[in-house]
C-alpha cells in the first residue's frame, strides 16, 4: 500500500497496480473497514480496481493523521473483512433484438456464434471491480480472452438505459442513458440506478454478478413487475 | 413577511441550485457536485445569516430575471454580472432588503464567471442523496428543481429579520482573468518527461471554450508527451489535472466523473480551485508547486 497526497483534501492509496480479483478484494476490505470506522473528517471514498481514494476535511484531520489512523487499525480489520464473501447478484439480460445492437460486430470480432457468446457471458461469475463513469455504472470482469473485443471506433451519442456491453476484458451495464463506446450485446429490464431509492445503486463495489439469458416476453414481464415494486432480485449472500 | 416567494422570469445561461455537494456517494459513481466557488458561496450565505452550506443559486455569465413577492433579504457574491434591482445598480457583497414586487436582473459580465445568489431563510427544495445540488447526470429526473428553467418558483421560509451586513471592498475576493495556482504533484507526476513538466510550469494555459462544471479543457498541448504509462481507472477528485492521450490538460471540477484513466500530473489546492471556478474561456491559467 502506497499512501499519496491527492491534492490537499484527498489521499490516494495505491495497491499493486494490476487488475486482479485478490488485489481488488483488499481494496474493498479497506473500503468497508473505513466505511464503518467512524474516523472523523472522512468525506467520501472511491474504491477502484487497485486503489482507494479517500476525501477528507483538512480542517478536521490532516494527511499524516489519517495515514497513521489507517495504518494502526485498518490492516487488522482488513484481514478479517477480506475473508467475508461478497453478494452474488443474478441479473437477467435479453440478448435479442432490438437490444443486441452490436452482436454482429462482436460475432465477427470473436469468431464466435451468438449462442456461444451468450453462453460464455452467462456462465461466468463476474466481479464488480468499481463503479464510475456515470452514477451506478459497474465495471465488471474479467471476460474470457475469447470474448475480448475493442470499444467501438465511433462511440454512440446515446446508449439506451439497461444496455449490457463489452469493452476489452470488461463487461458493464449502462444504468442510465449515456454516451458510450462499449459493444452492446443485450439489455437488462432491471433498474440499475433508482434515484428514488435511498440506496440508489443496485450493484455495490465488490459484488459478484451472474447474468441470466431471458427472452423478450420475460423482459417485458420483469420490467412490469419491477415498475410496481414486485420483482424480487435474486441475491445470494456467499 | 412570512411568505417570501421568488419566480425566475428568465433562467439565465445556466443557473442551478448548489450546496456543499453530494458527499459520501462517490463509491457508487455519483459525482460530488456542489458550488464551484466555495468561498463566494459561503460569503453569500453569511451575508443573509444562513448556514454557510445552505443551498443557493449559482449563476453562470448570463444571469436570470427574478421577481420577488413578499419581503426578504438577498446577497450576491462572486462574479460581477452587473446585478440591478428594479433597474438600479445594487451593491454586491452586501445584504440587500427586498420588497414585494422587486425585480432582480443581471447585465454584462464585468469580471468572473459564477455569481452566487443567496436568499435569507430556508429555501424549500427537494433534496436528492442529502443534497440540493443539481445532479450532473440526468438533472431533470434526479433533481428537477435544481436546474432552473423559465417560470421556476421557490418558497422561502423566513426566520427573524437578520442584520444587514457588508463586506468591505478591500476584503472582497479579486477575480483576475490571469491566475497562477498552487498544485501538489499528481499521482503519475513522476511518469512525465522532464520536458513535459518544465513546459507545464513555465507557460500560461488558455481556458478553452470547452469549460463547464465537469471540467476545463486547456488550449495548449504538452510537448514530448508519450502516454506510455497505462493508468488503471482510479478515483478522481475535483482539482485533478489530467492529461489526455493527445497531451491536452483537463482540470476536473465539481461535476467531474468519480473515476478516470488518464495520467494525472497535478492537483490544484482547494483554496485556489475556488479562483479557477471564476475563470472563463480565454482566461489564462498557470501552475506552481506548493510546498
Amino acid at each position: 500500500m502506497i499512501y499519496m497526497p491527492y491534492g490537499d483534501s484527498a489521499m490516494l492509496i495505491n495497491f499493486e497496480q494490476k487488475i486482479d480479483p485478490s488485489i481488488n478484494q483488499k481494496v474493498m476490505a479497506l473500503h468497508r473497514a473505513l466505511e464503518v470506522s467512524g474516523i472523523a473528517g472522512i468525506t467520501f471514498l472511491i474504491p477502484a480496481y487497485c486503489s482507494l481514494t479517500i476525501g477528507f476535511d483538512k480542517n478536521v484531520i490532516s494527511f499524516s493523521e489519517l495515514k497513521s489512523t489507517i495504518d494502526s487499525f485498518a490492516k487488522e480489520e482488513m484481514n478479517q473483512l477480506s475473508n467475508n464473501a461478497s453478494r452474488l447478484v443474478h441479473i437477467p439480460v435479453c440478448y435479442e433484438s432490438p437490444f443486441k445492437l452490436d452482436m454482429l460486430d462482436v460475432m465477427e470480432h470473436t469468431q464466435l456464434s451468438r449462442k456461444n457468446i451468450i453462453s460464455l457471458h452467462t456462465s461466468i461469475k463476474f466481479r464488480v471491480y468499481m463503479l464510475g463513469f456515470v452514477a451506478g455504472f459497474a465495471y465488471m470482469g474479467k471476460l474470457p480472452q475469447s470474448l475480448n473485443c475493442p470499444r467501438k471506433s465511433v462511440p454512440r451519442i446515446i446508449v439506451p438505459e439497461g444496455s449490457v456491453g463489452l469493452a476489452g476484458l470488461q463487461t458493464g451495464i449502462y444504468p442510465t442513458e449515456a454516451p458510450g463506446g462499449w459493444q452492446i450485446i443485450g439489455r437488462t429490464p432491471l433498474k440499475m440506478f433508482d434515484h428514488d431509492n435511498a440506496s440508489p445503486s443496485l450493484l455495490q463495489p465488490g459484488d459478484e454478478v451472474q447474468f441470466k439469458a431471458i427472452d423478450k416476453i420475460e423482459f417485458d414481464a420483469i420490467e412490469k413487475l419491477q415498475s410496481v415494486g414486485e420483482y424480487e432480485l435474486e441475491v445470494c449472500n456467499g | 413577511m412570512d411568505d417570501f416567494k421568488m419566480t425566475f422570469l428568465k433562467p439565465g445561461l445556466h443557473t442551478t441550485v448548489q450546496d456543499q455537494g453530494r458527499l459520501g456517494f462517490q463509491h457508487l459513481g455519483v459525482p460530488i457536485n456542489g458550488v464551484m466557488d466555495k468561498r463566494a458561496a459561503k460569503l453569500a450565505n453569511e451575508l443573509v445569516s444562513n448556514e454557510i452550506n445552505a443551498p443557493l443559486f449559482e449563476i453562470t455569465l448570463i444571469g436570470p430575471k427574478v421577481e420577488f413577492s413578499g419581503k426578504g433579504q438577498i446577497a450576491i457574491t462572486g462574479a460581477d454580472l452587473s446585478p440591478t434591482l428594479n433597474g438600479k445598480v445594487i451593491d454586491m457583497y452586501s445584504t440587500i432588503s427586498i420588497s414585494d414586487g422587486d425585480l432582480l436582473e443581471f447585465g454584462h459580465p464585468i469580471h468572473g464567471c459564477r455569481s452566487y445568489l443567496a436568499v435569507g431563510g430556508t429555501l424549500k427544495i427537494q433534496r436528492w442523496l442529502n443534497s440540493a445540488s443539481a445532479s450532473a447526470t440526468d438533472p431533470k429526473t434526479f433533481t428537477p428543481q435544481s436546474l432552473i428553467e423559465k417560470s421556476a418558483g421557490f418558497h422561502v421560509a423566513i426566520k427573524e429579520k437578520a442584520e444587514i451586513k457588508s463586506i468591505p471592498s478591500s476584503t472582497r475576493p479579486k477575480l483576475p482573468s490571469q491566475l497562477k495556482v498552487r498544485v501538489f504533484r499528481g499521482p503519475e507526476f513522476n511518469s512525465f518527461t522532464k520536458e513535459s513538466i518544465d513546459f507545464f510550469f513555465k507557460y500560461w494555459f488558455p481556458i478553452s471554450k470547452d469549460a463547464n462544471r465537469m471540467g476545463y479543457r486547456l488550449d495548449k498541448i504538452l510537448p514530448h508527451f508519450n502516454p506510455d504509462v497505462e493508468v488503471i481507472s482510479s478515483g478522481i477528485v475535483p482539482g485533478t489535472i489530467q492529461i489526455t492521450n493527445s497531451g491536452q490538460p483537463i482540470v476536473l471540477m465539481a461535476d467531474a466523473q468519480t473515476s478516470g484513466g488518464y495520467m494525472r500530473i497535478a492537483n490544484i489546492l482547494t483554496d485556489d480551485l475556488n479562483k479557477v471556478a471564476q475563470l472563463k474561456p480565454g482566461d489564462l491559467l498557470g501552475f506552481e508547486i506548493a510546498d
